[in-house]
């Protein structure tokens, strides 16, 4: 089988060793409680409920009307208790709808609807009101990827399951469990689209999935659709590195993977839109994986959206005394956290529990400019002139040199001898650029707030004389 | 929650939580290592004076820059290696028999002025061995322009002494580059492919040197790119000239200054196509100096001259992820 790559990237250990081999455990918080955010992907939902009434699991009690935002469904059947302001799985605090389950798991889902037959209007509207987002990571509401442009065709859609962030195993486990579903999810996809070809990448370090999923593939009978190999590197499973490696084809810079005719989805995405459709089950239970040195127990499991973390310990995971890093997500692009009372949400694909030996704990010292930075950049960016031009206030410079561009993927901070904290620089100057951006708009909406009333103080004095 | 050990310290940082084995100790570690046989060869071939002046060297390089850190109030940062790495350097290409007082002199010269007045690691424009050599190379021109020859060139020292008058033991400027008194045959070759010549401590044996370059290149320490284009810019020009050109690339400091001069971090281009711009550049002057300047020898005063561009050279970066080339865009249109 031909190995598709793209040109960078680093090899981090892969620790995936952990939790390899253990199969995925359904688990419920000890509490009977959930904690689930107004809003996880997508603009800022509005609440539908309110605190004592009585809520079903799947139904919806978050949403908002602008066509950017995904609606959030109870994972749980009980009371509304409580809505307050929480720490996040993303660092971040937002408002959380506390449930309490009243033990009797009363499901209420949208009626099955048979993705093939029916319209792509019915579809998409499936897909948003079952709240699906992107569980890769970014959490982009999924029905708008599907939605592209109509300048803007779709040739082919790719699965992702690279999965390249070291410890997480949790796709790996999906393809093995679920692949008939993730291929069905994969078809509908692309049926949605309206793509004549359809992709599942992975990365070889999950060869022992091929007889899985080409099994799985023929008993579609989707002959559009085929596996693609790839090397085991990060950032593979990046949207664009991922697309580079089998495509050969680049995003455009500002641009989306649908300008070059194309649309990437995680395979846990995938498994959700299938579920929309066959069983009309919203996006309300997270597979993840719990590994890290300091976890006793790592292993995948499945769980309400919702669950506080704390509420897992130490019935589902016992820690170990060593434990100095929390994190939500893998090593490379997760979150610490300080606590472990956050809820895990649509786009946690794990929980990291690292002791000091496997986390870099080092302060940073002097660049001392070796450029293995610009070698292993996905982007082809240029790390180190970037955090330079930003620290000499130069970002004109600094954009040249590819701030904008940055993926944040960490493999520059990764190679770094100096350990250099590249990307949280880069990050600021980001947030810099935007507030730049937004003042520029601001002063034009101003000038031309001004133009305005000087041309109609033209027009009156004008026709006076 | 109470349920994670309050007694615990968790560490909130940003992403990569975990980061690859390289550390810049790690990196001055293998260039010393790099430059060991270096420095035994040269010991060998000159003697006492040679060790002298290492030892001398790298000593004052670490204590001169404790010294300005103690003095302008920073953290002491000798740890990191890079001061031992400019002081094995600098006494890699002065001549063994130099004053040590002169070493110490261009020592000071190379990690205050040079290093730390500029930033210190990582922050310098020129290479702090090069600048610590120059200043020596003008202040004492005599000291600076006597070469002792190697003990194992017995024969070379009766035909050359009888050829420049007797001076004993010692030629001035002998380098191959300016003494036309050296018949070049095979031997010749050979002789300096060993280092069997006079000429600095370090600078002299071709062969020690390109080991440590494929040492230096395997180990991912430094890009063949520069290096290679000054090298072969250096060769390409003198064949045009119509010189010799296994003699040009074999003489005086030109491996040597390719290998670990143009390769310095801090002071070349940190890009790829920087670095290729970089060698071609360092060759070319070399040759030129070599040819049509006043000294003998160009290595030294064509990587100075290249540091100074190199804040330029780094603009030249590769093309960014999803920049299509204009010439392209406009095809499909």
């Amino acid at each position: 089988m031909k190995m598709h790559t793209f040109k960078g990237g680093v090899h981090p250990p892969e620790k995936k060793g952990f939790t390899a081999d253990k199969a995925i455990e359904s688990v419920y918080p000890s509490t009977n409680m959930v904690s689930i955010p107004l809003t996880m992907g997508g603009k800022p939902n509005e609440l539908l409920v309110s605190v004592g009434d009585t809520v079903t699991r799947g139904q919806k009690i978050a949403d908002n009307t602008d066509c950017l935002s995904a609606p959030v469904h109870s994972s749980i059947s009980g009371k509304v208790k409580k809505i307050e302001t929480k720490l996040l799985a993303d660092g971040s605090t937002g408002q959380c709808i506390i449930i309490e389950g009243d033990g009797q798991n009363i499901e209420s889902f949208m009626p099955k609807l048979d993705p093939f037959t029916c319209s792509k209007t019915e579809a998409l509207e499936r897909v948003r009101e079952a709240g699906i987002v992107g569980m890769g990571g970014a959490a982009f509401p999924t029905h708008v990827k599907l939605f592209p442009p109509k300048e803007k065709p779709i040739s082919v859609v790719i699965a992702n399951g690279a999965e390249c962030e070291p410890y997480l195993t949790i796709d790996d486990m999906t393809m093995q469990e679920r692949a008939t579903n993730i291929i069905d999810g994969l078809a509908i996809a692309t049926k949605i689209v309206g793509a004549p070809k359809a992709l599942l990448a992975i990365e070889d370090n999950k060869k022992h999935l091929l007889p899985i999923l080409n099994e799985a593939i023929e008993k579609s009978g989707n002959t559009e659709l085929s596996l693609v190999l790839t090397k085991t590197k990060y950032p593979q499973g990046g949207e664009k590195s991922l697309i580079k490696a089998v495509l050969k084809k680049e995003v455009p810079s500002c641009g989306i993977p649908a300008d070059i005719g194309c649309v990437v989805l995680n395979v846990n995405t995938l498994c959700a839109i299938s579920d929309a459709f066959r069983l009309g089950k919203p996006l309300i239970d997270r597979p993840l994986t719990i590994s890290g040195a300091a976890c006793e127990n790592p292993k995948n499991i499945v769980v309400p959206i919702g669950t506080v973390l704390a509420d897992l310990i130490p019935e589902t995971i016992r820690l170990k005394e060593d434990l100095v890093k929390i994190l939500s997500g893998g090593p490379m692009m997760g979150v610490s956290l300080p606590n472990t009372s956050f809820p895990i949400a649509k786009n946690t694909s794990g929980i990291l529990f690292l002791n000091k030996k496997e986390t870099d704990l080092t302060t940073e010292s002097q660049c001392i400019s070796c450029g293995r930075c610009i070698d292993v950049c996905s982007c082809r960016i240029t790390p180190v002139m970037i955090v330079k031009e930003l620290a000499a206030g130069n970002m004109a410079e600094a954009l040249r040199y590819g701030l904008m561009d940055c993926v944040e993927c960490g493999s520059c901070v990764y190679v770094c001898p100096a350990h250099v904290q590249l990307i949280q620089r880069i990050r600021t100057g980001k947030q810099i650029r935007r507030s730049e951006i937004a003042q520029e708009l601001q002063i034009q909406e101003k000038n031309l707030a001004d133009c305005g009333k000087v041309m109609e103080a033209d027009c009156g004095c004008g026709g006076d004389k | 929650m109470a349920k994670v050990k309050t007694s615990n310290e968790l560490y909130i940082s940003p992403s990569p939580h975990i980061t690859g084995p390289e550390t810049s100790q790690k990196i001055m570690f293998l260039v010393i290592l790099s430059l060991i046989p270096l420095c035994i060869y040269g010991v060998y071939l000159f003697g006492l004076p040679a060790l002298l002046t290492i030892g001398v060297a790298v000593v004052s390089c670490l204590v001169f820059e404790a010294l300005f850190q103690v003095l302008t109030k920073q953290s002491i940062l000798i740890k990191d290696g890079s001061a031992i790495v400019s002081g094995i350097m600098l006494a890699l290409v002065l001549p063994p028999q130099l004053p040590l007082w002169m070493t110490v002199l261009g020592a000071a010269f190379a990690m205050i002025v040079a290093k730390a007045f500029f930033g210190g690691i990582g922050a310098n424009v020129f290479n702090p061995a090069l600048t610590g050599r120059a200043f020596l190379f003008v202040s004492f021109p005599a000291a600076m322009g006597t070469w002792p020859l190697p003990r194992t060139a017995q024969s070379l020292v009766e035909t050359v002494t009888s050829a420049t008058g007797g001076i004993i033991d010692e030629v001035t400027s002998a380098t191959a580059l300016s003494s036309s008194s050296l018949i070049v045959d095979s031997k010749t070759y050979f002789d300096f492919f060993i280092g069997n010549r006079a000429g600095c401590i370090g600078e002299s044996s071709i062969a020690l040197i390109l080991l440590a370059f494929a040492f230096l290149a395997v180990t991912k320490v430094i890009d063949w790119r520069a290096p290679l284009a000054m090298v072969a810019t250096v060769a390409l020009a003198s064949f045009l000239a119509g010189g010799d050109v296994l003699m040009a690339m074999l003489s005086g400091g030109l491996l040597f200054g390719a290998v670990f001069m143009a390769t310095d971090y801090a002071t070349s281009p940190v890009t790829k196509k920087g670095r290729l711009v970089f060698g071609f550049g360092a060759g070319l002057i070399t040759f030129l100096i070599r040819q049509f300047g006043g000294y003998p020898e160009g290595v030294m005063f064509s990587i100075l001259i290249m540091n100074a561009l190199t804040p330029f050279l780094n603009k030249l970066i590769p093309q960014k992820y999803g920049y299509i080339k204009p010439s392209k865009k406009v095809a499909k249109k």
